[in-house]
C-alpha cells in the first residue's frame, strides 16, 4: 500500500489532560504499525508540520473550552468523513464539566482570573463535543483502553463498522470475580459506569469512581437508592457521582436512563 | 526586510497540550516574545472545593496525564500533612518507586520522541526509525518499562487509584519488584549509551543567558525529587509553606497569567535546574554521567536540560535497583490514617518537568481552599526571556533560516505541559 490509498488519519487534543493521545503514544508495541498502516497527516503532540486536508478518520480528545476550540472542531468535522470522540473530556466534558449548566461558570471564572480582563479567545463552559458537532462514534476511557483503541481504529481503516461495549464497570469486575465493595457499603458506581477500563480500581480494592463516565444502560434510580441506603445524602451522592460524568450524568439520572 | 514583522508557531508541535509562540520583531530586533497557551481553563481550584481529601486525588491527577502520579505525589503530601498522617518508611519507599516509574515514562518520551527529532532533523521520532531503529527500539522498551511501574504503583499505566492517603491499596508481588530490578539492570547499558549519544550533539548557542534555578532539597543528603524546602542557586532555602513569598506571581500586559519570578527575574526548573543545584550529590554511574557531560554552558543554556534529562534517567534506573533492593528486606507496608479533620498542608514535588506545588486548606473533612503551582507555570517567563536572547543574535547575525526552528527547540526543551499550566490562558487588557 502507498501513502496516498492509506486511510488518512488526524488526531486532535483540545481541553483536557492529553492522556488519550499520550496512551496512543504509550501503545510501544502498536505506535510503529499505526503510523506505519494509515497516513497521520496530524498529530501534533507527536510530530511536527501537520497537513490539514480532507481526512478519512478524525480523532478528538478533549472538552470544548474557548470560542477558538469550537471553530476548529467545525472546521474539523467539515472535512472528515468520520469523526470519534476519544476520552471522558469530548465524550461526557470531564471533570471540568462536573459543575457545567449549573449556572455558576462566570463566577468560577471571574475567581480564577479576576474580574476585568478580555480574553484572547472567549472561554467556554467545558461541553463534550456532541454539543457542537455530529460525532459518529464514542470512545470512552480516562484514558482510553489500548485494546479498546486498536480494535476502533483497525475497524475504521479497514471500512467496517466498530462493535459497540454497551458493558458496565460492573460486568468486567464480575469477571475479574472481585469481591463486591458495594456489599461493604463502599461508594462504587462501578454498575452506573461504562465499562473498557476492566474493573482497574476494584481489582486493587478501591471502589469505582466512574471515570469513564455514564453507562446509558445504567439502573440509574436503583443505584442512587442503594447509596442513599449506606446512610449518603442525596446532595453527597450526586456531587461525587457528577465528578467525572458531568452534566450528561445529570441528565441521565434526571431522565431515569437514556 | 520590513521593519516590523512576526513570527507565529502554531501549533507548537511534539510538546503536551496546545499552544504557540509568538515572536513581534522590530528594527531587526525581538520586540516582544510571547508564548501562547491555547487551551481553555478548567479550574481545578475551584473543582476541588467541598471535596474529601480521597475524592480530590482521584480529580488533581488529570490535570495532567504525563506527570499524573507527581500531581497524585504533591496533592498526597499536601493533604496528609492536613489530616494528619504519617505514613511508614516502607510506604515511602514504594512512593519513590514509584515516582522514580513516573521520571523514566516522561523523560524518555521527551528525549527521544519529542527533542531528539529535531537534533536529528526528523519531524517525529517514528521518521528517525530507518536510520535509528535501534534507538528507537530501545527508547520504546525504556519508556514501556516507566509505564510498567508507574502501572504497577498507580494501578493503571495513566490515571491509576492505587495510591491513597497513608499509603497504597495494593502492593506489587515480590517476584515482581524483583522483575523490575532486573529489567532496571538491563537498560542502564542503553540510559548510558544515551549519554554519550546527546553528548555528541552539536548544541546551539545563540539564546545563552544567565538565569536563575530553584528545586526541591531533598531532605537527606543524597540526590532527589522531593523536599519541604525550595532552594534556590543564590544560596537561598525557603520552607515549602512559604512558596507565595518565593514565587511571586504577576500579570502582564500581553498576558494574563500567573506568570512566576524568583527575585522579579525569570526561573528555571526542572532536571537542568535539579543538576545543577544536587549533581554534586549523585552517585554511581549517575555520577560518572554527571561528570562526563556537565560544562560551565549548562548554566545558560536550557537545551541541555535533555542532558540534565538522561543523567537522571541513569539516576531513576540506579534508583529503582536500590528501592527495590530495599524493600525486599523491608517490613509491611500499612496503610496510615488521619489524626485530624481540620489543617493546612503545603506539598511539593519534582515533576519530571520540575517542582510542583499543591496547597491545601482541609476544614471539617472537605477542602476549603486549594492551590497548585505547576512547573510550566513557573518556567514560562524563562521560555520567552531565551527566545528574547537567541532570537536577537539570530537576526544580528542575519541566521533566518530555520529560525522558527530554533524558537521551538528552546520552548520544547523545557518539556512544557501546557495542559498542567492551562489555568494560565492569555488575555488582553482592554
Amino acid at each position: 500500500m502507498t501513502t496516498t490509498d492509506k486511510p488518512k488519519v488526524g488526531i486532535y487534543g483540545f481541553t483536557g489532560c492529553a492522556g488519550d493521545q499520550l496512551l496512543i503514544i504509550h501503545t510501544e508495541d502498536e505506535i510503529l504499525n499505526l503510523f506505519g498502516a494509515t497516513n497521520i497527516q496530524s498529530f501534533v503532540m507527536a510530530s511536527s508540520n501537520p497537513i490539514e486536508g480532507d481526512l478519512d478518520v478524525a480523532f478528538i480528545e478533549g472538552s470544548v473550552s474557548t470560542e477558538e476550540e469550537k471553530e476548529h472542531l467545525q472546521e474539523i468535522r467539515k472535512r472528515s468523513k468520520i469523526l470519534v470522540a476519544i476520552g471522558n473530556c469530548a465524550v461526557n466534558g470531564g471533570p471540568q464539566a462536573m459543575y457545567t449548566d449549573d449556572g455558576g461558570y462566570e463566577k468560577r471564572l471571574y475567581k480564577v482570573y479576576g474580574e476585568g480582563v478580555k480574553f484572547v479567545s472567549k472561554p467556554l463552559e467545558a461541553k463534550p463535543i456532541d454539543t457542537y458537532v455530529e460525532v459518529d462514534y464514542y470512545l470512552p476511557g480516562c484514558p482510553i483502553s489500548q485494546p479498546q483503541t486498536f480494535a476502533l481504529i483497525s475497524r475504521l481503516i479497514h471500512g467496517t463498522i466498530p462493535e459497540p461495549y454497551p458493558h458496565p464497570v460492573c460486568h468486567e469486575c464480575k469477571l475479574n470475580e472481585n469481591h463486591c465493595l458495594l456489599l461493604d457499603e463502599k461508594f462504587c458506581i462501578g454498575p452506573i459506569t461504562l465499562g473498557g477500563c476492566g474493573s482497574a480500581c476494584p481489582n486493587h480494592g478501591l471502589p469505582c469512581v466512574g471515570c469513564w463516565g455514564p453507562n446509558e444502560d445504567g439502573n440509574f434510580a436503583q443505584h442512587l437508592k442503594l447509596l442513599e441506603s449506606f446512610g449518603l445524602t442525596k446532595e453527597e451522592i450526586i456531587r461525587r457521582i457528577r465528578g467525572f460524568g458531568g452534566s450528561k450524568i445529570i441528565k441521565f439520572i434526571e431522565n431515569g436512563g437514556k | 526586510m520590513a521593519n516590523k514583522r512576526s513570527i507565529t508557531i502554531e501549533p507548537l508541535a511534539r510538546v503536551e497540550g496546545h499552544g504557540g509562540i509568538k515572536v513581534e520583531i522590530k528594527d531587526n530586533k525581538v520586540d516582544n516574545v510571547e508564548v501562547r497557551i491555547l487551551e481553555g481553563p478548567r479550574l481545578f481550584e475551584e473543582l476541588v472545593l467541598g471535596k474529601t481529601p480521597q475524592e480530590d486525588l482521584s480529580i488533581v491527577p488529570r490535570i495532567c496525564a504525563i506527570c499524573n502520579l507527581s500531581h497524585k505525589y504533591a496533592a498526597l503530601r499536601g493533604l496528609e500533612k492536613a489530616v494528619g498522617v504519617k505514613v511508614d518508611s516502607t510506604t515511602h519507599l514504594y512512593r519513590e518507586l514509584m515516582h522514580h516509574g513516573e521520571m523514566i515514562e516522561s523523560h524518555s518520551l521527551h528525549i527521544y520522541f519529542l527533542a531528539l527529532p529535531d537534533f536529528l532533523g526528523y519531524d517525529n521520532a517514528v521518521a528517525m526509525a530507518d536510520k535509528y531503529g535501534d534507538t528507537v527500539a530501545k527508547a520504546l522498551q525504556l519508556k514501556k518499562f516507566g509505564n510498567k511501574i508507574m502501572r504497577m504503583m498507580g494501578g493503571r499505566m495513566i490515571h491509576g487509584e492505587n495510591p491513597v492517603i497513608g499509603g497504597f491499596s495494593r502492593l506489587p508481588s515480590k517476584e515482581n519488584l524483583t522483575k523490575v530490578k532486573e529489567e532496571a539492570i538491563e537498560l542502564l547499558d542503553f540510559a548510558l549509551a544515551t549519554i554519550d549519544l546527546l553528548g555528541n550533539l552539536e548544541v546551539p548557542d545563540h539564546m545563552e543567558r544567565d538565569t536563575q534555578f530553584l528545586c526541591c532539597k531533598p531532605p537527606s543528603e543524597e540526590y532527589g525529587y522531593h523536599g519541604d524546602i525550595l532552594m534556590t542557586s543564590d544560596g537561598e532555602e525557603h520552607p515549602v509553606e512559604n512558596y507565595k513569598n518565593v514565587i511571586k506571581e504577576r500579570v502582564v500586559s500581553h498576558s494574563f497569567a500567573k506568570r512566576s519570578q524568583y527575585n522579579e527575574k525569570p526561573f528555571t526548573v526542572g532536571a537542568l535546574a535539579r543538576v545543577l543545584l544536587l549533581g554534586e550529590r549523585l552517585k554511581g554511574k549517575a555520577k560518572q554521567s554527571y561528570d562526563k557531560l556537565i560544562t560551565d554552558r549548562w548554566y545558560r543554556n536550557p537545551l541541555f536540560n535533555n542532558h540534565a534529562q538522561a543523567i537522571e534517567q541513569v539516576y531513576s534506573l540506579e534508583g529503582i535497583i536500590d528501592t527495590v533492593n530495599q524493600l525486599l528486606i523491608s517490613e509491611d507496608a500499612r496503610i496510615a490514617q488521619p489524626t485530624q479533620k481540620t489543617g493546612v498542608g503545603t506539598g511539593a514535588v519534582e515533576a519530571p518537568r520540575g517542582t510542583l506545588i499543591h496547597h491545601y486548606e482541609v476544614k471539617e473533612g472537605v477542602i476549603v481552599a486549594a492551590d497548585f503551582i505547576t512547573p510550566t507555570a513557573m518556567f514560562l517567563d524563562d521560555i520567552e526571556a531565551f527566545i528574547r536572547t537567541g532570537g536577537d543574535h539570530l537576526l544580528a547575525m542575519n541566521q533566518l533560516d530555520n529560525i522558527e526552528l530554533q524558537f521551538e527547540m528552546i520552548a520544547r526543551a523545557y518539556d512544557p505541559c501546557i495542559s498542567c499550566s492551562a489555568h494560565l490562558v492569555e488575555v488582553v487588557y482592554k
